[in-house]
């Protein structure tokens, strides 16, 4: 005997759109139901557990001024997932501090040499993930786990494709690292 | 930067197809010659997929963020003029009144049922059984006999707090009782849900406290209020099954 799953919500999730998009709050919260987990995932990965709950609430307070400029020409999940990374990368920025970030720091291999202790190799990879260097960590996340390219990368970050491949590298270097306890 | 270092630093373009055609093949040629690049080629490929598979698990956040943002909606929500037509505030009071008659039947307790609440085909007169300080205005003060009408009209507004949470600790306690009937998996969703829930009425009555007069923070509150009755009556509803 089991409970069945949210599909009722997810099967409204268009009309859920434009409702919010006409000012139904109810309806925007349905919205935010569907697709919070994968935000918050994003902003947990590529800026840390201490800041995924304040930029997620930021991301959505963001998403629902900017529902009216969604004409649907892609999936909402889309455009949602676009705007998350501008927010991201805003909060990235206010810290100025992304050029240092940016900085080829070959002592940072040395930072995660800890090799996986717990059994769940989806907690221990998110942990890697946690690691990793903030600049080499954001270019993994997006190249790596959300499928950006190095040139989207680069105008997304003010960075050339250069700094984002050799980012990438380090960090791919660094979570084998980690993977394989060397 | 040793020689394997200078071979190693480009397996990550070999891999995504961003070298050139000549240091392609000059990597592949090393590779072919060096099983230390070829097994950091493996480690590195095992790198991307994890990351791949990483994309499908998301996890949602630990706590319920969503009245922090209905609370920022809310604010941003105020400044705009919302007019309606008669005809829609028509509409909107039929519903509201269509809905509130929905939740106190469904929050009369009725002596039969384990749960506290009223089974549909509990007969209008059993109210007064459930509530003997109540008067019976259909029978002693108007001489009509009892209807649904009535006794909506009798007990006014239904989720007041000790009513609601007599109807909560009742089912709590069904569920409690039932609960060896359910699989682990069904028992862990309903207790993750509850706990989600519950953080949403905890959260909502903080906000509510600072911000008493949030039309929105209210109905958020009801709402949050609703689930979790719903959850625990779905869920007793389940004990009761074979």
């Amino acid at each position: 005997m089991t409970l069945s799953g949210d599909t009722a919500i997810r099967g409204g999730m268009n009309d859920d759109v434009a409702l919010a998009a006409a000012g139904d709050a109810f309806a925007f919260e349905r919205v935010y139901r569907t697709h919070v987990a994968r935000i918050h995932s994003l902003t947990r990965r590529m800026l840390g557990n201490h800041e995924a709950d304040e930029v997620t609430q930021d991301i959505f307070v963001r998403t629902w001024q900017k529902l009216g400029q969604f004409r649907g020409d892609s999936a909402f999940s889309t455009w949602l997932h676009r705007l998350a990374v501008n927010v991201v990368i805003e909060r990235r920025r206010s810290f100025a501090i992304q050029r240092e970030r940016m900085a080829d720091d070959p002592s940072a291999l040395d930072l995660v040499t800890v090799a996986p202790a717990r059994a769940d190799l989806i907690v221990d990879f998110e942990h890697a993930i946690e690691q990793l260097p903030p600049g080499a960590r954001e270019i993994f996340v997006l190249h790596d786990v959300e499928g950006y390219k190095h040139r989207e990368i680069a105008v997304l970050l003010d960075i050339t494709s250069g700094t984002s491949k050799r980012q990438l590298h380090r960090a791919r270097m660094l979570m084998r690292k980690h993977l394989s306890g060397l | 930067m040793t020689m394997h270092d200078e071979w190693t630093d480009k397996l990550s373009d070999y891999l995504d197809d961003e070298l050139q055609d000549s240091e392609r093949a000059a990597v592949e040629a090393h590779l072919r010659g060096c099983p230390a690049c070829s097994a950091v080629l493996n480690d590195l490929q095992r790198v991307i997929a994890r990351a791949q598979a990483a994309a499908g698990a998301v996890h949602p956040p630990q706590n319920d963020l969503w009245v922090g943002v209905a609370g920022r909606i809310d604010r941003i929500r105020q400044p705009r003029r919302v007019s309606f037509t008669v005809a829609q505030l028509a509409a909107a009071a039929v519903l509201i009144a269509a809905v509130s008659g929905g939740l106190v039947w469904q929050l009369v307790p009725s002596p039969g049922s384990p749960n506290g609440l009223r089974n549909e085909t509990t007969a209008p007169g059993e109210v007064a059984q459930a509530f003997p300080g109540l008067p019976e205005r259909g029978t002693r003060e108007g001489g009509r006999s009892a209807g649904a009408g009535d006794a909506i009209g009798i007990l006014g507004v239904s989720l007041a707090d000790d009513q609601y949470d007599a109807a909560v600790a009742d089912l709590e306690q069904a569920l409690k009782q039932g609960r060896g009937k359910l699989d682990t998996a069904t028992i862990a969703i309903v207790e993750q849900n509850l706990q989600t829930i519950d953080q949403a009425i905890a959260q909502a009555r903080e906000a509510l406290a600072a911000d008493p007069a949030n039309s929105y923070l209210s109905g958020h509150l009801v709402e949050a209020r609703r689930r979790k009755l719903d959850l625990l009556r779905r869920a007793t509803a389940l004990t009761d099954m074979d």
